[in-house]
């Protein structure tokens, strides 16, 4: 799982170095904040997709803990732990999601006749 | 209660199950010292409730506190019994045990809903990701 994070991670991180040589693009999707020049908005993309990938990863983490504690006897409330899957798996489908979608918009966009 | 929270159905279905699971270890104690004549104390055993509370941080319930049943003992007529007083009375504690049952039905309903409740929300959550595609 810590793996595919990774790989997602990397993606993501691939996609908006790419919109970085793209200012236009980089400036939509980063659209978050109002203020500042096109710089910082697209450091904003870029820092807003890696809070969310660490965000997801911590959420992985601590499910990986939880489920680890319970196994060696340390944590006998499996409720808990199945809280923390289910919000592990929910954020991790989630960002999946986006994910595709981003590298669906880049394809898209790559594939656009100039 | 915080709004806008994406993980709070769960917390708050996972709370109902902790309180109910809870609920059913009360309700097992109860029916296993359905004929404990002393508690350690001398006394027989006085069944034991878990009081439910709003967790206002999470919207929530939580187990406030597990109450003592102080309602009078059975005392049942056993001459030959040891223990038996002087009338031939020997108190026993004051579990009923149909009303044990109907409180464990309604706890593993409780319980069952929660359940229900969280396994629905993951649905509801993965139809609105399936938007995405």
């Amino acid at each position: 799982m810590n793996l595919e994070i990774n790989r997602v991670s990397n993606h993501l991180r691939g996609i908006s170095d790419s919109r970085v040589t793209q200012p236009k693009h980089a400036a939509d999707l980063g659209g978050m904040q109002k203020a500042g020049s096109t710089d910082d908005k697209k450091a904003d993309f870029a820092n807003a997709i890696k809070g969310y990938v660490s965000k997801v990863d911590d959420l992985q983490q601590t499910s990986n803990m939880s489920i680890k504690d319970l196994l060696s006897g340390k944590n006998e409330d499996v409720n808990s732990v199945v809280s923390q899957v289910a919000k592990a798996d929910m954020s991790f489908k989630l960002l999946v999601g986006v994910r595709n979608k981003l590298i669906e918009a880049y394809k898209q966009t790559m594939n656009m006749p100039l | 209660m915080e709004i806008d929270n994406f993980f709070g159905p769960i917390d708050i279905a996972i709370s109902g199950i902790k309180a109910q699971g809870k609920q059913l270890e009360l309700i097992s104690s109860n029916v296993a010292n359905a004929r404990t004549v002393d508690d350690g104390k001398g006394v027989p055993y006085r069944r034991l409730e878990a009081a439910l509370k709003y967790d206002d941080e999470i919207g929530g319930v939580e187990v406030d506190k597990i109450e003592t049943d102080m309602s009078d003992f059975l005392r049942i007529y056993d001459p030959g019994n040891p223990q038996a007083d002087k009338d031939g009375y020997i108190a026993m504690p004051n579990v009923n045990l149909p009303q044990e049952m109907i409180n464990l039905n309604i706890a593993t309903r409780v319980y069952q809903v929660n359940v229900a409740v969280l396994k629905r929300y993951q649905r509801m959550v993965d139809n609105t990701l399936e938007l995405l595609r």
